[in-house]
């Protein structure tokens, strides 16, 4: 079963800041980015992004290099990624938000980290002996003087843009790239389909180590658009709100959850600032539909919600569904819809053979988006990468462990995963990585990590303690020092022997039903 | 009281019977649901609108009810 994406002609070199440079030529004036009250033009934020592509590549972190971006949302945040895509760079994305013993541990798994950006609110997350920290304010001086035109050093569509850091399967995060062209196409895609033009303005409302971050940060970039960021680490609904309320904003990418806030908000104050954007493009995690219909059905509201589905190691997005296509007695879970422009969606069997129509089939990408592999080291999940033959010619394909069918309509249709990940508020977990957080304190002889659902998809943690019970509070305070909070678990249960199925591996089925007592 | 109203919204959204002035919110299981709902709370019940990273700052009720009445403060 194969879904096919429309086939769409790129430019010979689809390189992403080179579309965003065609703006600054053509809309100089035009304002790039909005953050707490300062605006930086297409011109000025051009010229600012080629001074800090000149003093990377004059240091030799040019092309091929890694720079890490461990900044606030800010007008400097594009300024340094924009920076490191001219001089030919990839940039890694480090969520200040993170605990520093996080970053420390994803900071040792990045290969020719060159150099990192920070802020004096940040450096102090990602310091470190091996590799320099600079910032942009302290650098001012020395960027004055560097030329204000392009470096214009040759980058090509297979180049590496950026690297975000994903769950393994081996209890450690994998850095997963993206190329330039997998990227342009994906950006290319969004504006032709969906009609994304100069007044799409664009809110972030996301946490920057996402992938769906890296296509918000830059996709109003891409289209002429202006960017709105807000100056805050976490993500804050009451601002949110207010800036969609006070500016004109058209689109808004998030994880589904983050929806559900936003409705929930608009709902309560019986607001209609989300109701006039354009598009919501969501998706990263089961959607609970009956979440938002009742406000997507509302009177006049003429947001188009797009339901999208993709893993970061094909750039983010493989495919989309407009969901005032959902019928709520023929659908019981809310399709993702078909594939992006230049990428296929194929649906194998564990011998990579083809399921026939309406079967279930492991979720496999190929096409322009499918990326450059995980950066440093080849687990086992390098073995994800494959080839196959279609129609008699090799194709390189992604074999997401997601599982899923095509409903009667032809749309894709995602019913979990084959093996034990989960994923819980839009990002896409390995229970063993929390396990293994958890195995290391103090007290702790043993752990197993589920999700549940109690309304809301939840982690819960069984522990096997050492000696005397752990206090909830006690562990999951120690677990918020090491995992980024999405990774702590909503419960932690003390039990005495964690239950092994008949192959000795861990029985989280029957952890899932122990959960689901104890909601009863 | 401040602190007293923080700890019943707390409370209520934290689905507990009492809180201590200096329990850590993400120790008691807080997390970006119950923090946007605590937020609505204090711009419906208080009348202040608590900015995240200021919730993310002080995670106990004696911390952000202190900065809610320097908040206040600076208003008046």
């Amino acid at each position: 079963m194969i879904l096919q994406g429309k086939r769409v002609a790129l430019p010979p070199a689809p390189v992403v800041h080179r579309q965003f440079e065609k703006h600054a030529q053509a809309t100089p004036d035009a304002v790039a980015v909005f953050c707490a009250g300062q605006r930086v033009t297409y011109a000025e934020l051009d010229a600012k992004a080629n001074r800090f592509a000149h003093f990377l590549a004059a240091g030799g972190r040019g092309r091929g290099a890694k720079v890490g971006v461990c900044l606030d949302y800010s007008i400097d945040m594009l300024v340094a990624i924009l920076g490191t895509l001219k001089a030919g760079a990839a940039y890694v994305p480090l969520d200040p938000a993170y605990p520093a013993a996080r970053l420390q541990l994803l900071l040792g798994q990045i290969p020719g980290l060159a150099l990192i950006v920070a802020s004096p609110a940040t450096a102090g997350l990602v310091e470190s002996a091996a590799v320099e920290i600079v910032d942009l304010e302290q650098l001012s001086g020395r960027l004055a003087e560097l030329p204000e035109t392009g470096p214009d050093i040759p980058v090509t569509g297979d180049d590496i843009c950026y690297a975000v850091f994903t769950s393994g399967s081996t209890g450690t995060p994998k850095l997963t790239a993206v190329r330039h062209e997998g990227w342009f196409n994906l950006m290319n895609w969004l504006m032709l389909e969906y009609g994304l033009h100069s007044d799409s303005n664009n809110l972030v409302v996301s946490a920057l180590g996402f992938d769906l971050s890296q296509r918000s940060l830059m996709t109003p970039l891409f289209c002429g658009a202006t960017q709105y960021l807000m100056a805050s680490r976490n993500f804050d609904a009451a601002m949110a709100y207010r800036m969609l309320t006070e500016h004109e904003i058209r689109t808004v990418h998030c994880a589904s959850s983050t929806l559900y806030l936003l409705v929930d908000w608009e709902t309560a104050r019986r607001g209609e600032a989300l109701t006039r954007l354009d598009y919501v493009l969501f998706g990263g995690e089961p959607l609970k539909v009956e979440r938002v219909l009742d406000w997507a059905r509302r009177p006049g509201n003429t947001c188009t919600l797009l339901h999208q589905y993709g893993v970061a190691e094909c750039t983010d997005v493989a495919t989309s569904y407009d969901l005032a296509e959902y019928r709520p007695g023929e659908h019981d879970i809310a399709p993702v819809g078909r594939p992006a422009y230049n990428t296929d969606i194929h649906l194998l069997d564990e011998r990579l053979c083809g399921v026939g129509v309406g079967e279930y089939g492991e979720i496999c990408i190929s096409g322009t988006g499918v990326g450059a592999g995980y950066l440093g080291g080849t687990g086992p999940e390098a073995e994800r990468f494959t080839t196959i033959e279609v129609d008699g010619a090799p194709r390189r394909l992604y074999r997401t462990g997601d599982r899923g069918c095509v409903d009667q309509a032809g749309d894709l249709v995602v019913f979990g995963r084959m093996d034990a990940q989960v994923k819980v508020r839009g990002m896409r977990i390995d229970p063993t990585d929390i396990e293994r957080a958890l195995g290391r304190l103090a007290g702790v002889r043993e752990a197993a990590v589920v999700v549940a659902d109690s309304g809301d998809s939840e982690l819960v943690a069984f522990i096997v303690p050492e000696g005397d019970e752990l206090a909830e509070n006690d562990v999951r305070a120690r677990l918020l020092e090491t995992l980024p909070r999405n990774m702590v678990p909503a419960r932690f249960i003390n039990i005495s022997l964690i239950p092994l199925s008949p192959h000795g591996k861990v029985d989280r089925a029957a952890l899932v039903a122990m959960c689901r007592n104890q909601y009863a | 009281m401040i602190a007293d109203q923080v700890r019943t919204i707390w409370c209520r959204e934290l689905q507990r019977d009492d809180i201590a002035l200096d329990d850590d919110f993400f120790a008691l299981g807080g997390q970006s649901l119950i923090m946007a709902r605590i937020q609505a709370a204090f711009i419906e019940e208080l009348g202040v609108e608590v900015p995240a990273d200021q919730m993310f700052l002080n995670p106990t009720v004696a911390s952000i009810a202190a900065y809610i009445e320097s908040m206040d403060a600076v208003a008046q």
